[in-house]
Protein backbone atom coordinates (compact mmCIF):
# COMPACT_ATOMS: atom_id res chain seq x y z
CA UNK A 1 0.00 0.00 0.00
CA UNK A 2 2.69 2.35 0.63
CA UNK A 3 4.63 1.75 -1.78
CA UNK A 4 1.85 2.22 -3.84
CA UNK A 5 1.02 5.80 -3.17
CA UNK A 6 5.04 6.39 -3.21
CA UNK A 7 4.72 5.67 -6.70
CA UNK A 8 2.05 7.70 -7.22
CA UNK A 9 3.40 10.60 -5.39
CA UNK A 10 6.86 9.96 -7.10
CA UNK A 11 4.72 9.83 -10.55
CA UNK A 12 2.73 13.19 -10.10
CA UNK A 13 6.44 14.54 -9.35
CA UNK A 14 7.51 13.24 -12.41
CA UNK A 15 5.00 14.58 -14.60
CA UNK A 16 4.88 17.56 -12.92
CA UNK A 17 8.70 17.93 -13.56
CA UNK A 18 8.03 17.30 -17.52
CA UNK A 19 5.46 20.06 -17.73
CA UNK A 20 7.27 22.47 -16.08
CA UNK A 21 10.75 21.85 -18.20
CA UNK A 22 8.45 22.30 -21.06
CA UNK A 23 6.68 24.77 -19.99
CA UNK A 24 9.96 27.23 -19.59
CA UNK A 25 11.78 25.65 -22.54
CA UNK A 26 10.57 28.78 -24.30
CA UNK A 27 12.69 31.13 -22.80
CA UNK A 28 15.36 31.30 -25.92
CA UNK A 29 12.52 31.08 -28.31
CA UNK A 30 10.75 34.09 -27.32
CA UNK A 31 13.85 36.01 -27.16
CA UNK A 32 14.57 35.47 -30.43
CA UNK A 33 11.28 35.53 -32.03
CA UNK A 34 11.00 39.35 -30.01
CA UNK A 35 14.13 39.72 -31.92
CA UNK A 36 13.09 38.77 -35.31
CA UNK A 37 9.96 40.51 -34.57
CA UNK A 38 11.84 43.76 -34.49
CA UNK A 39 13.56 43.37 -37.20
CA UNK A 40 10.83 42.71 -39.65
CA UNK A 41 8.93 45.80 -37.97
CA UNK A 42 11.62 48.42 -38.75
CA UNK A 43 11.69 46.76 -41.82
CA UNK A 44 7.82 47.05 -42.87
CA UNK A 45 8.20 50.17 -40.49
CA UNK A 46 6.70 52.56 -43.79
CA UNK A 47 8.03 55.57 -42.03
CA UNK A 48 11.65 54.62 -42.46
CA UNK A 49 11.19 53.08 -45.88
CA UNK A 50 13.09 54.67 -48.46
CA UNK A 51 16.51 55.41 -49.46
CA UNK A 52 16.53 59.17 -47.38
CA UNK A 53 15.60 56.95 -44.02
CA UNK A 54 18.39 54.29 -44.91
CA UNK A 55 20.63 55.28 -42.51
CA UNK A 56 18.12 55.58 -40.01
CA UNK A 57 16.71 51.85 -40.23
CA UNK A 58 20.10 50.82 -40.93
CA UNK A 59 21.34 52.29 -37.30
CA UNK A 60 17.64 50.75 -35.47
CA UNK A 61 18.48 47.65 -37.33
CA UNK A 62 22.23 47.44 -35.77
CA UNK A 63 20.82 48.51 -32.03
CA UNK A 64 18.23 45.43 -32.45
CA UNK A 65 20.85 43.00 -34.05
CA UNK A 66 23.24 44.13 -30.68
CA UNK A 67 20.51 43.34 -28.98
CA UNK A 68 20.05 39.58 -29.52
CA UNK A 69 23.62 38.77 -31.03
CA UNK A 70 26.47 38.09 -28.80
CA UNK A 71 29.14 39.25 -31.13
CA UNK A 72 31.88 38.50 -28.52
CA UNK A 73 30.77 35.06 -28.47
CA UNK A 74 30.58 34.61 -31.85
CA UNK A 75 34.10 36.20 -32.68
CA UNK A 76 36.01 33.67 -30.53
CA UNK A 77 34.05 30.46 -31.59
CA UNK A 78 34.98 31.69 -35.09
CA UNK A 79 38.67 32.81 -34.18
CA UNK A 80 38.99 29.31 -32.21
CA UNK A 81 42.61 28.48 -31.53
CA UNK A 82 43.88 32.21 -32.84
CA UNK A 83 41.50 32.99 -30.31
CA UNK A 84 43.90 32.07 -27.26
CA UNK A 85 46.76 33.80 -29.28
CA UNK A 86 45.45 37.06 -29.45
CA UNK A 87 46.42 39.94 -26.91
CA UNK A 88 43.15 41.11 -24.53
CA UNK A 89 43.86 44.32 -27.30
CA UNK A 90 43.35 42.64 -30.16
CA UNK A 91 40.64 40.27 -28.94
CA UNK A 92 38.71 44.03 -28.42
CA UNK A 93 39.52 45.07 -32.04
CA UNK A 94 38.77 41.51 -33.22
CA UNK A 95 35.63 41.90 -31.93
CA UNK A 96 34.78 45.28 -32.74
CA UNK A 97 35.90 44.99 -36.52
CA UNK A 98 34.28 41.51 -37.10
CA UNK A 99 31.09 42.54 -35.95
CA UNK A 100 31.21 45.79 -38.02
CA UNK A 101 31.75 43.39 -41.09
CA UNK A 102 28.74 41.09 -40.16
CA UNK A 103 26.51 44.08 -39.55
CA UNK A 104 26.95 46.11 -42.67
CA UNK A 105 26.82 42.94 -45.14
CA UNK A 106 23.79 41.22 -43.63
CA UNK A 107 22.20 44.22 -42.54
CA UNK A 108 22.33 45.30 -46.31
CA UNK A 109 21.06 41.63 -47.20
CA UNK A 110 17.95 42.22 -44.57
CA UNK A 111 16.82 45.12 -46.80
CA UNK A 112 15.93 42.93 -49.24
CA UNK A 113 13.29 41.61 -46.92
CA UNK A 114 9.97 41.18 -48.39
CA UNK A 115 7.26 39.97 -46.41
CA UNK A 116 9.03 36.39 -45.65
CA UNK A 117 7.43 34.34 -43.07
CA UNK A 118 9.45 32.76 -40.25
CA UNK A 119 8.17 29.44 -38.61
CA UNK A 120 9.46 28.07 -35.45
CA UNK A 121 9.80 24.66 -35.70
CA UNK A 122 11.95 23.12 -32.59
CA UNK A 123 14.51 24.14 -29.78
CA UNK A 124 16.50 22.42 -27.51
CA UNK A 125 18.38 23.43 -24.13
CA UNK A 126 21.19 21.86 -22.63
CA UNK A 127 22.32 23.80 -19.64
CA UNK A 128 23.21 26.97 -20.95
CA UNK A 129 22.76 26.91 -24.17
CA UNK A 130 20.00 26.22 -27.34
CA UNK A 131 19.75 25.58 -30.88
CA UNK A 132 16.65 26.55 -32.60
CA UNK A 133 15.09 25.38 -36.03
CA UNK A 134 13.22 27.68 -38.05
CA UNK A 135 12.35 28.00 -41.24
CA UNK A 136 12.23 30.97 -44.02
CA UNK A 137 9.23 30.66 -46.12
CA UNK A 138 10.69 31.90 -49.86
CA UNK A 139 8.58 32.72 -52.87
CA UNK A 140 9.76 29.56 -54.49
CA UNK A 141 11.17 27.61 -51.57
CA UNK A 142 11.60 27.56 -48.00
CA UNK A 143 15.63 28.03 -46.42
CA UNK A 144 16.10 26.20 -43.01
CA UNK A 145 17.66 28.68 -40.71
CA UNK A 146 19.22 27.35 -37.22
CA UNK A 147 20.21 29.32 -34.47
CA UNK A 148 22.64 28.69 -31.54
CA UNK A 149 22.06 30.62 -28.48
CA UNK A 150 24.04 30.87 -25.09
CA UNK A 151 22.94 32.24 -21.94
CA UNK A 152 25.47 34.35 -20.06
CA UNK A 153 22.80 37.05 -18.32
CA UNK A 154 20.80 36.89 -21.27
CA UNK A 155 20.19 33.94 -24.29
CA UNK A 156 22.33 35.46 -27.04
CA UNK A 157 22.51 33.96 -30.83
CA UNK A 158 25.94 33.09 -31.45
CA UNK A 159 25.86 31.41 -34.67
CA UNK A 160 23.35 31.05 -37.79
CA UNK A 161 23.24 27.92 -39.46
CA UNK A 162 21.65 28.24 -43.21
CA UNK A 163 21.16 25.10 -45.41
CA UNK A 164 23.79 23.21 -43.11
CA UNK A 165 26.53 25.91 -43.11
CA UNK A 166 27.68 27.58 -39.97
CA UNK A 167 28.70 31.60 -40.33
CA UNK A 168 30.96 30.73 -37.60
CA UNK A 169 32.65 27.47 -39.06
CA UNK A 170 32.44 29.05 -42.51
CA UNK A 171 34.73 32.12 -40.29
CA UNK A 172 36.96 29.52 -38.97
CA UNK A 173 38.03 28.39 -41.83
CA UNK A 174 38.63 31.63 -43.59
CA UNK A 175 40.16 32.67 -40.34
CA UNK A 176 42.31 29.58 -40.04
CA UNK A 177 43.76 30.00 -43.19
CA UNK A 178 44.92 33.54 -42.94
CA UNK A 179 45.91 32.89 -39.18
CA UNK A 180 48.34 30.47 -40.84
CA UNK A 181 50.17 32.03 -42.92
CA UNK A 182 49.87 35.64 -41.12
CA UNK A 183 49.70 37.72 -37.82
CA UNK A 184 46.48 38.38 -35.87
CA UNK A 185 47.02 41.89 -36.60
CA UNK A 186 47.17 41.24 -40.36
CA UNK A 187 43.72 39.62 -40.01
CA UNK A 188 42.38 42.31 -37.95
CA UNK A 189 43.94 44.76 -40.53
CA UNK A 190 42.44 42.94 -43.93
CA UNK A 191 38.96 43.17 -41.78
CA UNK A 192 39.04 46.23 -41.34
CA UNK A 193 40.04 47.03 -45.48
CA UNK A 194 37.12 44.65 -46.29
CA UNK A 195 34.85 47.24 -44.12
CA UNK A 196 36.23 50.29 -45.43
CA UNK A 197 36.22 48.90 -49.35
CA UNK A 198 32.52 48.43 -48.74
CA UNK A 199 32.00 51.73 -47.60
CA UNK A 200 33.73 53.24 -50.38
CA UNK A 201 31.05 50.71 -52.43
CA UNK A 202 33.44 49.17 -54.58
CA UNK A 203 34.03 45.95 -54.03
CA UNK A 204 31.20 43.94 -55.37
CA UNK A 205 32.79 43.04 -58.56
CA UNK A 206 36.43 43.16 -57.77
CA UNK A 207 37.89 39.51 -56.70
CA UNK A 208 39.44 39.97 -53.75
CA UNK A 209 42.54 37.27 -53.81
CA UNK B 1 16.47 12.01 -81.42
CA UNK B 2 14.85 14.61 -83.47
CA UNK B 3 11.80 13.97 -82.38
CA UNK B 4 12.32 14.32 -79.05
CA UNK B 5 14.30 17.77 -79.22
CA UNK B 6 11.36 19.28 -80.91
CA UNK B 7 9.03 17.94 -78.11
CA UNK B 8 11.20 19.62 -76.25
CA UNK B 9 11.82 22.77 -78.07
CA UNK B 10 8.03 23.00 -78.19
CA UNK B 11 7.94 22.83 -74.45
CA UNK B 12 10.37 25.75 -74.20
CA UNK B 13 8.78 27.56 -76.81
CA UNK B 14 5.37 27.33 -75.15
CA UNK B 15 7.56 28.39 -71.47
CA UNK B 16 8.28 31.42 -73.17
CA UNK B 17 5.23 32.16 -74.60
CA UNK B 18 3.07 31.46 -71.17
CA UNK B 19 5.74 34.18 -69.50
CA UNK B 20 5.35 36.90 -72.14
CA UNK B 21 1.69 36.30 -71.81
CA UNK B 22 0.47 35.30 -68.70
CA UNK B 23 0.99 37.57 -65.72
CA UNK B 24 -2.14 37.27 -62.96
CA UNK B 25 -3.96 34.78 -61.96
CA UNK B 26 -3.13 31.38 -60.95
CA UNK B 27 -1.60 30.51 -57.10
CA UNK B 28 2.26 30.46 -56.96
CA UNK B 29 3.53 27.23 -56.31
CA UNK B 30 5.96 26.79 -53.63
CA UNK B 31 7.86 23.45 -53.85
CA UNK B 32 7.47 22.63 -50.19
CA UNK B 33 10.41 20.65 -48.71
CA UNK B 34 8.48 17.66 -47.47
CA UNK B 35 10.23 16.63 -44.42
CA UNK B 36 13.29 18.22 -42.57
CA UNK B 37 13.85 14.99 -40.90
CA UNK B 38 17.70 14.06 -41.04
CA UNK B 39 17.90 10.23 -39.91
CA UNK B 40 21.24 8.91 -39.07
CA UNK B 41 22.33 9.98 -35.81
CA UNK B 42 25.39 7.49 -36.00
CA UNK B 43 26.71 10.47 -38.56
CA UNK B 44 28.21 11.81 -35.96
CA UNK B 45 31.58 10.58 -34.16
CA UNK B 46 32.70 13.73 -32.93
CA UNK B 47 32.85 16.21 -30.00
CA UNK B 48 33.97 19.98 -29.92
CA UNK B 49 34.43 21.10 -25.95
CA UNK B 50 32.96 24.08 -27.71
CA UNK B 51 29.84 22.91 -29.44
CA UNK B 52 26.57 20.77 -27.92
CA UNK B 53 24.99 20.44 -31.52
CA UNK B 54 25.91 19.70 -35.14
CA UNK B 55 24.69 22.19 -37.64
CA UNK B 56 21.47 19.81 -37.87
CA UNK B 57 20.78 19.90 -34.35
CA UNK B 58 21.51 16.75 -33.97
CA UNK B 59 23.59 15.94 -30.18
CA UNK B 60 27.57 15.38 -30.82
CA UNK B 61 28.63 12.27 -28.75
CA UNK B 62 31.31 12.51 -26.80
CA UNK B 63 34.45 10.26 -28.30
CA UNK B 64 36.57 8.60 -25.81
CA UNK B 65 39.26 9.87 -28.26
CA UNK B 66 38.71 13.34 -28.03
CA UNK B 67 38.40 14.24 -31.73
CA UNK B 68 36.72 17.62 -32.07
CA UNK B 69 35.08 17.52 -35.31
CA UNK B 70 31.99 17.20 -36.87
CA UNK B 71 31.23 14.81 -39.93
CA UNK B 72 30.39 18.53 -41.50
CA UNK B 73 33.41 19.34 -40.77
CA UNK B 74 35.20 16.55 -42.09
CA UNK B 75 33.39 17.29 -45.22
CA UNK B 76 34.81 20.95 -45.28
CA UNK B 77 38.30 19.71 -44.80
CA UNK B 78 38.06 17.80 -48.47
CA UNK B 79 41.76 18.47 -49.65
CA UNK B 80 42.71 21.35 -52.19
CA UNK B 81 45.22 19.99 -53.92
CA UNK B 82 44.62 22.32 -56.66
CA UNK B 83 43.67 25.43 -54.92
CA UNK B 84 45.94 27.75 -57.49
CA UNK B 85 44.17 26.80 -60.25
CA UNK B 86 40.75 26.55 -58.44
CA UNK B 87 41.55 30.00 -57.40
CA UNK B 88 41.60 30.83 -60.78
CA UNK B 89 38.20 29.41 -62.26
CA UNK B 90 36.94 31.00 -59.13
CA UNK B 91 37.95 34.47 -60.50
CA UNK B 92 36.92 33.62 -63.91
CA UNK B 93 33.24 32.70 -62.59
CA UNK B 94 33.07 35.85 -60.53
CA UNK B 95 33.60 38.16 -63.41
CA UNK B 96 31.02 35.99 -65.53
CA UNK B 97 28.50 36.23 -62.93
CA UNK B 98 29.54 40.18 -62.70
CA UNK B 99 29.96 40.80 -66.30
CA UNK B 100 27.50 38.78 -68.26
CA UNK B 101 24.93 36.34 -65.41
CA UNK B 102 24.15 38.85 -63.23
CA UNK B 103 23.40 42.13 -66.03
CA UNK B 104 21.49 39.61 -68.22
CA UNK B 105 19.33 38.19 -64.93
CA UNK B 106 18.56 41.37 -64.07
CA UNK B 107 17.52 42.72 -67.35
CA UNK B 108 15.10 39.36 -67.98
CA UNK B 109 13.60 39.84 -63.95
CA UNK B 110 12.98 43.44 -64.95
CA UNK B 111 10.90 42.37 -68.35
CA UNK B 112 9.20 38.92 -66.55
CA UNK B 113 7.26 39.29 -63.23
CA UNK B 114 8.55 36.87 -60.25
CA UNK B 115 5.58 34.92 -61.16
CA UNK B 116 6.09 33.43 -64.34
CA UNK B 117 10.13 32.96 -63.32
CA UNK B 118 8.66 30.73 -61.24
CA UNK B 119 6.47 28.91 -63.21
CA UNK B 120 9.91 28.50 -65.64
CA UNK B 121 12.08 27.61 -62.53
CA UNK B 122 8.79 24.85 -61.56
CA UNK B 123 9.21 23.57 -65.27
CA UNK B 124 12.98 22.52 -65.15
CA UNK B 125 12.48 21.59 -62.06
CA UNK B 126 9.89 18.87 -63.05
CA UNK B 127 11.88 18.30 -66.75
CA UNK B 128 14.91 17.10 -64.35
CA UNK B 129 12.74 14.29 -62.71
CA UNK B 130 14.90 11.33 -64.41
CA UNK B 131 17.97 12.62 -62.26
CA UNK B 132 15.83 12.66 -59.20
CA UNK B 133 14.07 9.52 -59.72
CA UNK B 134 17.15 7.57 -60.76
CA UNK B 135 19.37 9.01 -57.23
CA UNK B 136 16.91 7.51 -55.19
CA UNK B 137 16.64 4.29 -56.92
CA UNK B 138 19.56 3.74 -56.24
CA UNK B 139 19.71 5.10 -52.46
CA UNK B 140 17.41 2.27 -52.05
CA UNK B 141 14.63 4.39 -51.69
CA UNK B 142 11.54 2.94 -53.80
CA UNK B 143 9.03 5.04 -51.59
CA UNK B 144 10.81 8.54 -52.36
CA UNK B 145 11.17 7.64 -55.62
CA UNK B 146 7.40 6.68 -56.55
CA UNK B 147 6.27 10.16 -54.22
CA UNK B 148 8.66 11.88 -57.07
CA UNK B 149 6.84 10.11 -59.46
CA UNK B 150 3.70 10.42 -59.46
CA UNK B 151 4.50 14.47 -58.39
CA UNK B 152 6.27 14.34 -62.34
CA UNK B 153 2.39 12.97 -63.39
CA UNK B 154 0.64 15.08 -61.83
CA UNK B 155 2.46 17.96 -62.33
CA UNK B 156 3.20 17.46 -66.00
CA UNK B 157 0.04 16.40 -66.92
CA UNK B 158 -2.55 18.85 -65.07
CA UNK B 159 0.20 21.47 -64.38
CA UNK B 160 0.85 22.70 -68.00
CA UNK B 161 3.51 20.49 -68.16
CA UNK B 162 5.65 21.09 -65.09
CA UNK B 163 5.23 25.18 -65.09
CA UNK B 164 2.47 24.81 -62.23
CA UNK B 165 3.67 22.56 -59.13
CA UNK B 166 0.32 21.56 -58.03
CA UNK B 167 2.11 18.41 -55.75
CA UNK B 168 3.95 20.67 -54.00
CA UNK B 169 1.01 20.62 -50.92
CA UNK B 170 0.62 17.06 -51.07
CA UNK B 171 2.39 15.24 -48.74
CA UNK B 172 2.81 11.69 -48.19
CA UNK B 173 1.64 9.76 -45.55
CA UNK B 174 4.54 8.51 -44.73
CA UNK B 175 8.05 10.66 -44.51
CA UNK B 176 10.30 10.23 -47.19
CA UNK B 177 13.14 12.93 -46.47
CA UNK B 178 14.34 15.27 -49.57
CA UNK B 179 13.52 13.94 -52.99
CA UNK B 180 16.26 16.81 -53.86
CA UNK B 181 18.67 14.02 -55.20
CA UNK B 182 21.42 13.95 -57.79
CA UNK B 183 24.14 11.26 -58.57
CA UNK B 184 26.97 13.06 -56.64
CA UNK B 185 24.48 13.21 -53.33
CA UNK B 186 24.15 9.35 -54.06
CA UNK B 187 27.74 8.18 -54.28
CA UNK B 188 27.75 10.78 -51.13
CA UNK B 189 24.91 8.40 -49.73
CA UNK B 190 27.00 5.45 -50.28
CA UNK B 191 29.92 6.84 -48.14
CA UNK B 192 32.13 8.05 -50.84
CA UNK B 193 34.26 11.21 -49.69
CA UNK B 194 34.04 14.36 -52.08
CA UNK B 195 37.91 13.15 -53.23
CA UNK B 196 39.43 16.58 -53.64
CA UNK B 197 37.66 20.09 -54.11
CA UNK B 198 37.28 21.43 -57.33
CA UNK B 199 36.43 24.77 -59.53
CA UNK B 200 34.84 24.25 -63.12
CA UNK B 201 34.29 27.40 -65.55
CA UNK B 202 30.59 27.79 -65.99
CA UNK B 203 29.55 25.08 -63.53
CA UNK B 204 31.58 26.54 -60.39
CA UNK B 205 31.80 24.50 -57.20
CA UNK B 206 32.45 21.20 -57.34
CA UNK B 207 34.44 18.10 -56.08
CA UNK B 208 35.83 14.64 -57.19
CA UNK B 209 32.85 12.91 -56.43
CA UNK B 210 30.22 15.70 -57.52
CA UNK B 211 31.93 16.09 -60.69
CA UNK B 212 31.53 11.97 -61.75
CA UNK B 213 27.90 12.52 -60.12
CA UNK B 214 27.69 15.72 -62.82
CA UNK B 215 29.15 13.82 -65.51
CA UNK B 216 26.01 11.01 -65.19
CA UNK B 217 23.48 13.67 -64.52
CA UNK B 218 24.25 14.79 -67.84
CA UNK B 219 22.55 11.81 -69.53
CA UNK B 220 20.12 11.79 -67.47
CA UNK B 221 19.01 15.71 -67.75
CA UNK B 222 16.46 15.74 -70.65
CA UNK B 223 17.47 19.06 -72.08
CA UNK B 224 21.05 17.80 -72.66
CA UNK B 225 19.43 15.90 -75.49
CA UNK B 226 18.14 19.00 -77.27
CA UNK B 227 19.79 18.50 -81.00
CA UNK B 228 21.64 20.66 -82.27
CA UNK B 229 23.78 20.85 -79.26
CA UNK B 230 23.52 24.81 -78.77
CA UNK B 231 20.33 24.87 -78.26
CA UNK B 232 20.62 22.35 -75.65
CA UNK B 233 23.39 24.75 -74.23
CA UNK B 234 21.08 27.86 -75.17
CA UNK B 235 18.04 25.99 -73.00
CA UNK B 236 20.38 25.40 -70.31
CA UNK B 237 21.36 28.80 -69.91
CA UNK B 238 17.93 30.42 -69.83
CA UNK B 239 17.50 27.83 -66.99
CA UNK B 240 20.29 29.42 -65.42
CA UNK B 241 19.67 32.59 -66.28
CA UNK B 242 15.93 32.07 -64.74
CA UNK B 243 17.24 30.69 -61.82
CA UNK B 244 19.88 33.09 -60.90
CA UNK B 245 17.21 36.16 -61.53
CA UNK B 246 15.71 34.76 -58.18
CA UNK B 247 19.19 34.57 -55.92
CA UNK B 248 20.19 37.58 -56.81
CA UNK B 249 21.44 39.63 -54.23
CA UNK B 250 23.00 35.93 -52.32
CA UNK B 251 26.81 35.75 -53.78
CA UNK B 252 26.92 39.27 -53.16
CA UNK B 253 26.52 38.95 -49.94
CA UNK B 254 28.70 35.92 -48.77
CA UNK B 255 31.09 37.75 -51.02
CA UNK B 256 31.15 41.00 -49.33
CA UNK B 257 30.53 39.66 -45.85
CA UNK B 258 33.93 37.25 -46.39
CA UNK B 259 36.93 37.92 -45.57
CA UNK B 260 38.43 35.07 -48.23
CA UNK B 261 35.46 34.36 -50.70
CA UNK B 262 37.21 32.34 -52.57
CA UNK B 263 37.82 30.27 -48.76
CA UNK B 264 33.90 30.96 -47.99
CA UNK B 265 32.57 29.65 -51.17
CA UNK B 266 34.40 26.22 -51.01
CA UNK B 267 33.16 25.76 -47.28
CA UNK B 268 29.64 26.55 -47.60
CA UNK B 269 29.93 23.93 -51.08
CA UNK B 270 31.53 21.49 -49.12
CA UNK B 271 29.28 21.87 -45.87
CA UNK B 272 25.80 22.28 -48.21
CA UNK B 273 26.52 19.32 -50.07
CA UNK B 274 27.28 16.97 -46.97
CA UNK B 275 23.95 18.29 -45.40
CA UNK B 276 21.90 16.99 -48.60
CA UNK B 277 23.07 13.97 -48.49
CA UNK B 278 21.67 13.69 -45.64
CA UNK B 279 18.27 15.28 -45.50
Amino acid sequence: MKMKRFALILSTLLLTACFCSTALAGEPQDRLKVGIDNVIAILSDASLKGPAKRAERQAKLRTVADGFFDWRELSRRAAAEGWKKFTPQQQDDFVTSFSELLQKTYVRKLEKYNNEKVAFLSEQIADNQAFLKTQVAMKDKTIPINYVMIKHDKWMVYDVVVEGVSLVKNYRTQFAKILSKDTPDALIQRIKEKIKSLDAGKNVDDVAS
Amino acid sequence: MHNMSRTLLTALALTLLCTAAAFAAADPASPVKLTEKPAASSMLLAYGDVDIWDETGQIIKKPAGGDKMTQSDIAAQTPDPLEGWNRMWFTFNDKLYFWALKPVAQGYGAVIPERPRIWVGNFFHNLMYPVRFVSLMLQGKPSAAAVETSRFIGNTAFGLGGLADITADSKPFKPIGSTEKDLGLTFGYWGAGNGLYLVWPFLGPSSGRDTLGYAGDYFLTPTSYIHPWYWSIATKGYDKINEVSMRIGDYETLKDASVDPYEAVRDAYLRNRFKKIND
